[in-house]
């Protein structure tokens, strides 16, 4: 049995499918209202009216029916005129005909005209003695039969009034009806898109200012926190974003309060330590060792400190100094110097393209996918820069073992572990990466290589020199 | 090269290291030495002043966070007392404090933690002389460009005939400039030239010292008529 939240989600969906916004929805069900309701009072009103005019005309027309029945009646019984003579005299207008039975005999007012114009009911009713109107429909057009038994038994006397002028005023009111309904529902539409945007208005101010924050301006604040309405609304927004900003402000302070507290003392066991390097030779060979794996994991360590302090400041910095870069020169520079070998491949597409970027941060990009390679993926095999449409794509390939599907995305989280693959490795050189790659309003991906190996993929905005 | 410079790797450099952390001074000051340097060292900014005149060392080591004053404006006083190349340690590599270190007339820069050995191929570099003419059989060369004449061996430049102080790295960027003969330097050839960087170096240490240079040589540094920038590519001296 489906949930009432089911047939809600269900019609949620249909919305989205048909991809219509809150407001266009908004601006549709007022137009509908509108046709609906007018639609709903022209119906209405065209009920009404037609019917008081065709009863108003029936009246008229069996008044002029009898009148002429009578006069016919007493032009064949009293005068003993002849039935043209009788025909001749009806006061028959030019919208009405008249047919008479006489002696078994039809005679029509006008051409072309006999019994089969009436309905058989009503002719039969007639001539069973019983005075009977009703409404034809010939070929479109409304037409009044009124039929009236004259005194001589198989007598009777027909007459056919067309309403030509009634079916027109009809038709001119049906026209001007469904025009006025269309004529509301736009009118309808156009209210619902004012007052939408009347409402919405506070909204597409929170969209901006949610999003200026998202990019990193904290000090962006909702207006309107008197409004009735949406001061709750504005209220909390702004006192969310004071708390951000002010949580950032003191991640900043403290990133830069541990990058001097703990870069100080590193300063002193590395120059102390690279002293005690140089003398390795006079040392005995049972500290050797000791003291490699002392120097090794201090060189670590101070790596992660300054990783940590890098990422820790650029994530509460919007801004930067940015400037053109030819690309090609940016990686072929710091992938070789990285890898110690010239591994840059650049496809020519790709020569003349410059980005918009913060030179250091690229080159950490670069270096890093190409450090990630050497020590992680059995060395890097090369560094691909092509371009893409309006963007530039930079791979770094190794030969490794390659990254396993379910670990793509978290291979660029702080700290990721992939497994036994990442021996020794404590990942924050991806996770500085992907910051900085978005940083510049790219994006960075894993796949596979072809033979083998991985293949992380940078791709960047640019454009040509 | 004459007799005095080829005694310059046999009588040690002296660098004065400016820092206040007793034990960062004492384990630099033993990995200075191995590396081949004379070390003079001063805990405050005052005492850092006073050694620069009294012991005229050939490098300083100044970090930014000091107790008594920041290194800024020891840097700032410092330069006006003597052209010695500076080295400032900063906590940071964010644009405030090294834009500000280079502004202050610092030569170059290096982020704690730093290690002795890196640290001794910036100060060889910043001590190499300026683009020697010597190598190019010319030794008593002198380039004239517009109102400027320079005499690289001499350690010369003059404006109309009027000497201009410049640092000794100043010097070097602007004979380095010079030797192009009007063509473009790129950002990264210049790091590399006259601050010794292969790669990786940071492009705002040459930018602000475009800027400096343009103070001292230029007439109207906001309308440069010698130094002239090639947008997006580099410098070039306008010959």
């Amino acid at each position: 049995m489906k949930t009432r939240r089911d047939r809600e989600h269900a019609r949620r969906g249909l919305w989205r499918h048909l991809r219509v916004g809150l407001r266009d929805r908004v601006i549709l069900l007022f137009g509908l209202l509108g046709l609906v309701l007018t639609a709903a009072l022209a119906l209405t009103v065209w009920l009404l009216v037609s019917r008081y005019l065709v009863n108003q005309r029936m009246n008229t027309v069996v008044d002029e029916a009898r009148f002429n029945a009578a006069s016919v009646q007493s032009g064949l019984g009293q005068y003993g005129l002849s039935v043209p003579e009788v025909m001749d005299r009806l006061a028959t207008s030019r919208s009405s005909f008249a047919l008479l039975n006489t002696d078994g005999e039809w005679y029509a007012s006008a051409p072309r005209q006999g019994p089969r114009s009436l309905p058989s009911d009503l002719v039969r009713l007639v001539h069973s003695g019983v005075p009977a109107t009703q409404r034809v429909d010939v070929e479109g057009q409304l037409l009044i039969a009124v039929g009236l038994p004259l005194d001589r038994s198989g007598d009777a006397y027909f007459e056919l009034f067309q309403l030509d002028d009634l079916n027109r005023a009809l038709s001119i009111l049906s026209l001007t009806l469904v025009g006025a309904a269309l004529a509301v529902s736009v009118v309808a539409m156009a209210f619902g898109r004012v007052v939408t945007r009347l409402a919405l208005r506070p909204l597409a101010e929170l969209t901006s200012v949610a999003s200026a924050v998202a990019r990193g301006d904290l000090g962006a604040r909702l207006h309107g926190e008197d409004d009735p309405d949406l001061g709750g609304l504005a209220r909390s927004f702004n006192h969310t974003a004071d708390l951000l900003q002010r949580r950032v402000a003191a991640d900043i302070r403290f990133a830069g309060d541990v990058s001097h507290e703990l870069r100080t003392p590193l300063t002193t066991m590395l120059n102390s330590l690279e002293l005690v390097q140089h003398r390795r030779a006079e040392l005995p060979g049972s500290v050797r060792e000791p003291l490699d794996l002392l120097s090794e994991d201090l060189r670590r360590f101070s790596r992660l400190v300054v990783d940590l302090i890098d990422i820790s400041r650029y994530d509460g910095q919007p801004g930067g100094d940015r400037e053109e870069v030819r690309i090609v020169d940016l990686v072929r520079a710091a992938a070789d110097a990285t890898a110690g070998r010239p591994v840059t491949t650049v496809e020519p597409a790709a020569k003349d393209l410059v980005v918009h970027a913060d030179k250091r941060r690229l080159e950490r990009v670069v270096a890093n996918l190409v450090e990630n390679a050497e020590l992680h993926g059995r060395g890097c095999l090369r560094v691909c820069v092509d371009a893409e449409g309006e963007s530039v794509r930079i791979a770094v390939e190794d030969a490794g073992p390659g990254v396993p599907v379910e670990q793509r995305d978290r291979i660029f989280e702080r700290f990721a572990r992939t497994g036994p693959r990442r021996v020794g490795g404590v990942g924050l050189g991806l996770a500085i990466v992907a910051s900085h790659v978005s940083w510049h309003g790219g994006r960075i991906w894993v796949e596979d290589r072809e033979g083998g190996g991985a293949r992380f993929v940078v791709s960047l905005p640019a454009e040509e020199v | 090269m004459d007799a005095v410079e080829r005694h310059t790797w046999v009588v040690p450099r002296t660098v004065l290291l400016v820092e206040d952390d007793d034990r960062v001074r004492r384990a630099l000051r033993l990995a200075l030495e191995d590396e081949g340097f004379a070390v003079d060292e001063a805990a405050t900014g005052e005492d850092g002043l006073q050694r620069v005149s009294a012991s005229q060392p050939d490098v300083v080591l100044l970090d930014v966070m000091l107790p008594d004053t920041d290194g800024f404006s020891v840097c700032r006083q410092l330069r006006r007392i003597s052209d010695v190349p500076v080295i400032m340690v900063t906590a940071r590599t964010d644009s405030h404090d090294v834009v500000a270190g280079l502004e202050a007339g610092a030569d170059d820069y290096v982020t704690k933690p730093l290690v002795a050995k890196e640290l001794s191929a910036r100060i060889r570099a910043l001590l190499r002389r300026a683009a020697t003419a010597g190598e190019n059989g010319h030794p008593h060369r002198r380039i004239a460009a517009g109102e400027l004449v320079i005499e690289p061996d001499q350690g010369l430049v003059t404006r109309d005939g009027e000497p201009l102080a410049l640092t000794r790295t100043e010097f070097r960027l602007l004979v380095e400039l010079a030797t192009a003969e009007g063509r473009v330097r790129s950002r990264e050839q210049l790091l590399d030239t006259v601050w010794g960087y292969d790669y990786f170096g940071d492009s705002r240490i040459v930018d602000v010292h475009v800027a400096r240079l343009r103070a001292k040589v230029e007439r109207d540094p906001a309308h440069p008529k010698h130094v002239i920038t090639a947008r997006g590519l580099g410098y070039r001296l306008a010959v």
